[in-house]
């Protein structure tokens, strides 16, 4: 389940990463569907049980053993729910290894990238340790920010404080960006990503550094698609008719 | 919209609202009786920012350099450093070090009020009568000062020694008063030369401020006879023409307190041979501070503890020697002072008696006033209101001990006063706690690895040259000593979450503030709780670990209740679309593996 963010930035991300757990569970199944969390941050109770209802639906529809996420507040709502055995993609990276051709891919790469990891898994070491293994084996050179793992600092996009009080998440986000030791930032969430754009870092996320080509210091992240409903909706539906074809 | 809150954001908020400890004074400044800012310009010493440290002092008091030198400090009894390691902050001696490198005239707030028409009149230019004068002028209200003595400053200039507090650091601090329009009549005694009944009718309030200035003199067995005085008339001899007529050579001082120790030591400089201080209390039970016994001692005087005196014997008209008797204690099981006496006797030669057994409140009201213990005036404790309309008393004669409780009855006297003037009620909507020491509640733990740093001290003249004169004996701290001892102060003040959350301090200053506002007033503003990033940082930093997102949530929830299952937040239409895509057909799908 990629969540809604990843889906919207990165349809190549989607894919690559569907085909790359399908070599290792040849019955994975997908689904790409809100989990519900912008509607329990607004407070909406009893939409929320409806709409979350519908997600349970589809995974029992899907007869599916454990959900395997990549999207941290998805995580934190199935894993609330207690309905589903529930993995972070990154937590089981380490354990399904990485495509032999993509390690050590990035060794001889001169830029030094900092890890920001998202807030809602602050207290998950094992999703923690997952991405900066995934970042060792690419052979990535990382540095930590002073708030890092369970001290982590929001990127500015918690809470859906962005349509409410624009000019406070805008602070955050550059409070954020103003924490980073290093220019390029790596993040695992779409969303963080956006965020730490829009504070005017230079953020990839943890699937681009793997399925992407090698990031130098000069290297420019792509644009934050994000921002535009439109680009992010249309790769919404393509990452949705990626995974059609994937999933026969 | 009106939101009805569930019990349990009501719960977390009152939790949150009694157990934050941002609003919690440090122990330093709730135990201030005018309560100083000590930690903030502790803080401010710490960065080199004198000018701002006076400032800051000056927002509270209008003598730093005198407190810096003669505040008994109750401040640092409390401090943190002194409960956890027995090292106070040494408060007193940073306000000094600022004030003496850093106060100036342009750093003083010389704006007074319009004026009101009003007339004040005040007994007495003490700290008391003068901290009621700087506030009433800056009230407004015109101020003369009735004054006795030819010099300004009561028991700071005559009953503290000048050794101890140099002239020029009163009468610079005093100017103060004068540039803000303060009148004087010097000279002036009211009792005598004018009536309380007169100054009654020429102003429109009257402050009796003029302190205990009369010395207490035990009955003792013996012949009337010279050499025989008392600390209160000794010492200000002293302060205002450098020599004492009733000075012999050996002198006895009889007292164990901080006053009997200034006449010890200022009879030394004064040119006797020989001090001897015959006290009541054993050595370990004076109740003198350690550090003014230690300088005496240092000097010379002779402690002479755990003994009461008998008898004076005389010869040719003047004393010659006191027989004493040993003190087995000074009070009795119920903490009353009642000395019991043993059946050692001794006797020791002096030629010279300085009794510093107590002062006593002067009347001067002609016995219009009921007087109390120590002469202290009968008034209302909360507002110093007495039983003549329009005549109100601070300082001793109201019942302070030290320099710093005088001046904020001085303080408490002036806000009855204008009240009065303004025809308003004395007591109503008046926070009488904030008048006056009161105790912090600040429980914060330590920070972890937090040592005992050990407290700097002040450089002292050696006690061979500071008994040749009334020059300072303390020489105050120099920049690097000052700089370390400011350092060690812990801060103590929880400002954890405000330090790591943007969106608090765009709300307030602090969590207790925000949710007892919200408690008060039984609403929020939606725009509050749906700022929250809900990344709970707050949580992860706060002593109590208080979950301030979960409140927040709550009150999201309770505010979409109210609103027909919508957000209050007008941006959040788009979320609502948002999310009726991201469950339509149209941009999901689930795929069910096959082998």
């Amino acid at each position: 389940m990629p969540g809604c963010s990843l889906p919207s930035y990165s349809p190549e991300n989607i894919s690559k990463t569907v085909q790359y757990l399908k070599n290792t569970y040849p019955e994975l199944s997908v689904i790409q569907k809100c989990c519900g969390k912008p509607t329990k941050a607004l407070g909406q109770v009893d939409l929320l049980k409806q709409r979350f209802g519908s997600l349970v639906q589809d995974i029992k529809d899907c007869e599916i053993d454990e959900m395997i996420v990549a999207c941290q507040n998805c995580l934190n709502m199935l894993r609330e729910s207690k309905e589903f055995k529930t993995v972070s993609l990154w937590e089981i990276m380490p354990k399904i290894g990485l495509p032999k051709e993509l390690r050590g891919k990035a060794a001889g790469s001169d830029a030094v990238i900092s890890i920001h990891d998202s807030c809602p898994v602050r207290q998950e070491t094992a999703i923690h340790d997952g991405v900066r293994w995934v970042m060792q084996e690419l052979g990535y050179k990382t540095v930590e920010p002073d708030c890092t793992r369970e001290r982590t600092r929001c990127c500015g996009f918690g809470g859906m404080i962005v349509p409410a009080n624009p000019d406070l998440a805008k602070r955050v986000m550059e409070r954020r960006i103003k924490d980073m030791p290093t220019e390029q930032i790596v993040v695992y969430c779409a969303a963080c990503r956006s965020s730490m754009l829009m504070g005017g870092g230079k953020a990839w996320h943890l699937l681009d550094l793997l399925w992407g080509p090698v990031v130098t210091k000069a290297s420019q992240p792509p644009e934050n698609v994000l921002a535009s409903p439109v680009k992010a909706w249309i790769n919404r539906y393509k990452s949705k008719v990626v995974i059609k074809r994937q999933i026969t | 919209m009106a939101v009805q809150y569930t019990e349990q954001v009501l719960k977390i908020s009152t939790e949150v609202a009694t157990g934050c400890q941002g609003l919690q004074p440090p122990f330093c400044s709730a135990e201030c009786p005018m309560h100083t800012d000590a930690m903030g310009y502790v803080r401010l010493v710490g960065e080199g920012r004198l000018d701002d440290a006076v400032r800051k002092i000056r927002e509270r008091v209008f003598l730093p350099g005198t407190l810096g030198r003669v505040c008994a400090h109750p401040c640092e009894a409390v401090c943190r450093r002194e409960s956890e390691f027995g090292q106070p902050i040494a408060v007193a001696a940073l306000k000094r070090y600022a004030a003496d490198k850093a106060d100036k005239e342009e750093l003083w707030d010389l704006a007074v009020g319009q004026p009101t028409g009003k007339k004040v009149a005040i007994v007495g230019s003490g700290p008391a009568g003068a901290q009621a004068a700087v506030d009433l002028r800056k009230a407004g209200h015109a101020v003369t000062i009735y004054e006795k003595l030819p010099v300004v400053g009561g028991m700071l200039r005559v009953g503290i020694p000048n050794y101890r507090l140099p002239d020029a650091v009163l009468d610079f601090e005093y100017t103060y008063l004068t540039k803000l329009g303060v009148e004087y009549k010097m000279g002036v005694e009211v009792g005598k030369q004018v009536s309380l009944v007169d100054l009654s009718l020429s102003y429109d309030a009257v402050v009796l401020a003029h302190g205990a200035h009369k010395g207490l003199m035990p009955n003792v067995n013996g012949a009337v006879c010279d050499g025989i005085t008392n600390a209160v008339d000794f010492l200000r001899e002293l302060a205002m023409t450098s020599k004492s007529k009733v000075l012999g050579k050996r002198v006895a001082v009889i007292g164990g307190g901080d006053v009997a120790i200034d006449c010890a030591r200022s009879a030394l400089r004064a040119g006797a041979e020989e001090v001897q201080l015959v006290t009541l209390e054993k050595e370990n039970e004076l109740p003198a501070s350690p550090h003014e016994q230690e300088g005496a001692r240092e000097e010379g005087v002779v402690f002479r503890c755990g003994w009461c005196l008998e008898e004076t014997v005389s010869q040719g008209g003047r004393v010659s020697a006191l027989r004493l008797k040993d003190c087995r204690s000074v009070k009795d099981e119920n903490g009353q002072f009642n000395p019991r006496l043993g059946d050692q006797d001794t006797e020791i030669y002096c030629d010279t008696v300085i009794f510093a057994t107590g002062q006593r409140v002067e009347d001067i009201s002609g016995g219009a006033m009921a007087q109390t213990n120590g002469g202290r005036y009968v008034v209302d404790g909360d507002t110093l209101a007495t039983a003549i309309p329009g005549v109100f008393v601070a300082g001793d004669a109201a019942g302070s001990t030290i320099v710093i409780q005088a001046m904020a009855l001085g303080r408490k006297a002036a806000l009855s006063v204008d009240r009065y003037l303004k025809g308003q009620d004395l007591t109503a909507g008046r926070d009488f706690k904030s008048e006056y020491t009161y105790e912090s509640k600040f429980k914060v733990p330590l920070e972890a690895g937090t040592e005992n740093i050990k407290r700097v001290h002040t450089q002292v003249l050696s006690a061979d040259e500071r008994t040749k004169t009334f020059a300072e004996c303390d020489l105050g701290f120099d920049d690097e000593d000052a700089l370390a001892e400011a350092q060690r102060c812990l801060q103590c003040e929880c400002k954890k979450c405000m330090i790591e959350c943007l969106m608090l301090n765009d709300f307030t200053r602090c969590p207790g503030e925000l949710f007892g506002t919200f408690l008060g007033k039984g609403d929020i503003e939606p725009i509050v709780p749906y700022s929250c990033n809900m990344c709970n940082q707050c949580t992860l930093v706060c002593p109590e670990e208080y979950k301030m997102a979960d409140i927040f949530a709550g009150m999201r929830k309770d505010m979409v209740k109210a609103n027909h299952g919508k957000s209050p937040i007008k941006g959040h239409g788009a979320i609502d679309i948002h999310q009726k895509l991201s469950f339509s057909k149209m941009f999901t799908i689930k795929r069910k593996g096959r082998k």
